[in-house]
């Protein structure tokens, strides 16, 4: 194999997360020389994507190194379902399964192959009208990706007057979230006064959208229930639902009109804007997984050069005194010394980082359950792709936590390629770390399949706890600068869609790295590099 | 060359995702180049290393259609349309370089995901490249979708005694075309070992090669980028040997059978984010 150690390189870049990954297309594409390694034998860093066996694997890393990753506690079920009772305990997955009796056909739902599923550690959607969309389109990645469409949002109501009508189904413990203002009149569990005010909030933030004034908004800084009581008078049980759209993760207290008004509107835009029906999308196979092998393959295109498994050991920086073109000396993990003008990571890519502090840590799931959930995925605009992925939100006093953060359940079917046929991917979180988030997060998943009836069961479950930051934290998220030639992105984002600040971050460490050499408003725009014939 | 009643063909056809896969400087790019354009260039530069790359630029996907010859009864279900009377389909290549990927070993899952067809070369004058070619071959057996198509192509047969011989290894009937094997201009500035070697270079036999392809069930192509020798012929057999099941799902992989939901297929669940582009979009798209 040829060396690393050949070439100076303008920029190593550590870790291929999405940050990274469309760091590294941007750079390359910009004439750099780019070094792309990653220290996991796989792609994606926190943003992976894995079959179950490789889940298995990461599993055990993560939890024989602690503190290398954002990630801590991980811990996989597989489950035996006898014929009699669906439901039976988890079994820990080390132990053996139990043979069947010979000759009786096994009709029991059970896991595919190892390779059918591939299982996110971030299965965030993209709302259609956002900074991550518009340079995966004018990148030309979308190209080489598949998106399916998110469907509609569902608010848990355990009391639901549905409830009586004895359809099974899991809609019947969920409303569905009116999207837009046709779909405000025609839900029937809205009253007509409700509906009014509703409808006058809705104007109200799509008005300031078009026109962007400096109209009076009320006062943000209290909480999104308060702003939307005080202002107009949206009655309480329509006020799960306008936060729902917000995605916060926080408790109702701890969710500022500051932070919810500007995604509901963002929310509100998305819909339509790529399509009919639908406001956000998923990338198929696992999510920012698939976008971020995509814009590595452009990359590389590009001229740069990657190399997995392949980590940084030890790293000098000579400084900005130091007279050397390439002043950043790197070991790697194979023992080679490269050299470079500068590197770029994260704090759990490059060696002697400082651990920040990190007081934001999430409970996340990820199951896979024997059935479609088919009523969750309504196409309820005529005209409208069938939708692949769905959000549940489960307030904190429907799980007996008033107090407590809403759970969110994403559910992926078949069409995103998470999972086989007939089979969902439920992915959970809740901003509570450990056993107690991972408890309502369970709850909140059994509740579904209960409601969808007998055949819905969880076949494989992994759960564990992530450290990241919310984008409710209030803090924008900086580049880190440990010396003068090294740059560092904060840690990943544990928000459930893409907020644009990442692309943000992306274009400012490029701005800095490729300086006056190109027109900044080029960042990311690429012409077609397809050799086409036809004839 | 761009076809602008293509969209509106009356012959079915299909795109196939194509992988290339083979040792450095064994001619991957070369027998695209080849099969796409009719074209060879000499000296041409390693797909990717950085600093200038002259003639070819490496690419994404280049698409090329190809009719396969298949008699409709048996390739097409009676939902055909019945104007589809020709006795070919059209298979569209969508052919994915490993854009120098694999040099560290870090080709992408993505890469070969809902691949329907893979080539994997290796070049006759150099033994260690076919250790490496069945490697790949372990590799996508591993990786790639149940069903692909792997043809195993040893290429630089130009370097051969029997390079001008276009019908020495296959057992297909092989069809020299361009037969003018010296009719490319030497545009490089210094001899490759191409014109440097006088006689045979050979160093791996045809039957150890095809023996291997035969046990892994494999196409089996000997192929001279440089002449064009049996360089259709590898693609033909490839879009013969593709079974009509996978192409009805097209890329879309195991996408046959009925969600829950009714009969919908998985295509009803696409978005398509270029729509909103297309009036900014290349002309000359294949897709």
């Amino acid at each position: 194999m040829e060396s690393l150690a050949d070439t100076k390189w303008d920029v190593i870049i550590a870790g291929t997360g999405l940050y990274q990954s469309l760091l590294a297309l941007a750079l390359s594409r910009s004439g750099k020389k780019v070094l792309h390694l990653d220290q996991n034998p796989h792609y994606g860093g926190s943003d992976a994507a894995f079959s179950l066996d490789e889940a298995q694997e990461w599993m055990n890393s993560v939890n024989q190194r602690p503190g290398r990753s954002p990630f801590e506690d991980a811990k996989i079920f597989t489950y035996q379902h006898p014929p009699d009772s669906p439901r039976s305990p988890p079994s820990q997955s080390d132990s053996e399964q139990s043979e069947r009796p010979a000759g009786t056909p096994d009709l029991r739902p059970k896991l595919a192959a190892s390779r059918a599923y591939t299982l996110s550690l971030s299965p965030y959607f993209l709302y259609t009208r956002s900074a991550l969309i518009s340079i995966l389109i004018s990148s030309k990645v979308y190209r080489q990706l598949e998106f399916v469409a998110l469907g509609s949002w569902w608010i848990h109501t355990p009391d639901s007057p549905t409830n009586d009508t004895a359809e099974l189904g899991a809609t019947r413990i969920f409303h569905r979230v009116p999207g837009n203002r046709e779909d405000v009149f025609a839900d029937a569990h809205i009253s007509m006064k409700s509906k009014r005010t509703l409808m006058r909030f809705l104007r109200h933030i799509s008005k300031s959208q078009d026109e962007d004034s400096g109209e009076t908004d009320g006062d943000l800084s209290v909480p999104f229930g308060e702003y939307l009581s005080t202002n107009f008078s949206v009655p309480d049980d329509l006020l799960h639902a306008l936060r729902s759209l917000s995605l916060s993760q926080q408790s109702p207290q701890d969710t500022p009109a500051s932070y919810a008004v500007p995604r509901v509107k963002r929310h509100l835009a998305s819909i339509g804007s790529m399509g009919v029906g639908f406001g956000g999308v998923v990338s198929k196979y696992g999510g920012a997984s698939e976008i971020l092998q995509v814009a590595c393959r452009a990359s590389a295109v590009g001229g740069g050069t990657i190399a997995l498994d392949t980590g940084i050991s030890s790293l000098k920086d000579g400084g900005v005194t130091s007279e050397e073109e390439h002043p950043v000396e790197v070991q790697i993990s194979s023992g080679e010394t490269v050299r470079s003008k500068c590197v770029v990571g994260s704090v759990w890519d490059l060696p002697n980082q400082e651990l920040p502090s990190l007081s934001t840590k999430v409970a996340r799931s990820i199951t896979v359950a024997s059935s479609s959930f088919a009523s969750l995925f309504p196409i309820t605009t005529e005209g409208a792709p069938l939708p692949a992925s769905t959000i549940l939100m489960f307030p904190g006093d429907t799980l007996s936590h008033p107090q407590s953060p809403p759970v969110y359940l994403q559910v992926h079917s078949s069409d995103t390629g998470d999972c086989p046929r007939q089979q969902s991917v439920i992915y959970g979180s809740v901003a509570i770390p450990g056993s107690e988030g991972h408890t309502l997060i369970e709850c909140a998943v059994d509740r579904l399949l209960r409601a969808e009836g007998p055949q819905a069961v969880v076949l494989w479950s992994m759960r564990y706890t992530q450290s990241g930051r919310l984008s409710t934290d209030g803090s924008s998220p900086n580049i880190h600068n440990p010396s003068p030639h090294v740059f560092s992105f904060p840690p990943s984002s544990l928000d459930l869609t893409w907020e644009d600040e990442i692309v943000d971050m992306v274009k400012q460490v490029w701005v800095k790295i490729v300086g006056d050499e190109v027109d900044h408003d080029d960042f990311m725009i690429f012409e077609d590099r397809e050799g086409t014939t036809d004839d | 060359m761009s076809d602008a009643a293509g969209a509106n063909a009356p012959k079915p056809s299909s795109s196939v995702k194509l992988v290339l896969l083979g040792e450095a400087a064994v001619g991957k790019s070369s027998l695209v180049l080849r099969f796409v354009n009719n074209d060879f260039q000499e000296n041409k530069e390693p797909t990717i290393g950085g600093k200038q790359r002259p003639q070819t630029s490496p690419y994404e996907s280049m698409r090329k259609t190809s009719s396969s010859r298949l008699s409709l009864g048996m390739n097409n279900g009676p939902g055909m349309a019945d104007k589809c009377s020709l006795p070919t389909r059209t298979i569209k290549f969508e052919i994915w370089d490993t854009a120098g990927q694999e040099r560290f070993a870090s080709l992408a899952p993505m890469y070969y995901r809902n691949a329907q067809a893979a080539l994997v070369v290796y070049d006759v004058t150099k033994p260690s490249s076919l250790t490496k070619a069945k490697h790949w071959v372990a590799e996508l057996q591993r990786q790639a979708s149940p069903g692909i198509v792997i043809a195993l192509v040893g290429n630089k047969l130009d370097l051969t005694n029997d390079g001008g011989d276009a019908s020495a290894a296959s057992a297909l009937e092989a069809e020299p075309e361009s037969a003018d094997a010296d009719g490319e201009e030497g545009a490089g500035e210094e001899g490759e070992e191409h014109d440097a070697t006088p006689g045979d270079a050979r160093k791996v036999s045809t039957r150890e090669a095809s023996s291997y392809a035969d046990e892994e069930g494999l196409l089996f192509f000997e192929t001279s980028a440089k002449t064009g020798t049996n360089v259709v012929d590898v693609f033909t057999a490839i879009a013969n040997a593709i079974p009509e099941s996978s192409l009805k799902t097209g890329r879309g992989g195991a996408g046959t059978g009925q969600t829950a939901l009714g009969g919908r297929s998985a295509d009803d669940a696409r978005v398509n984010l270029g729509e909103r582009n297309a009036a900014t979009a290349k002309e000359g798209c294949a897709c």
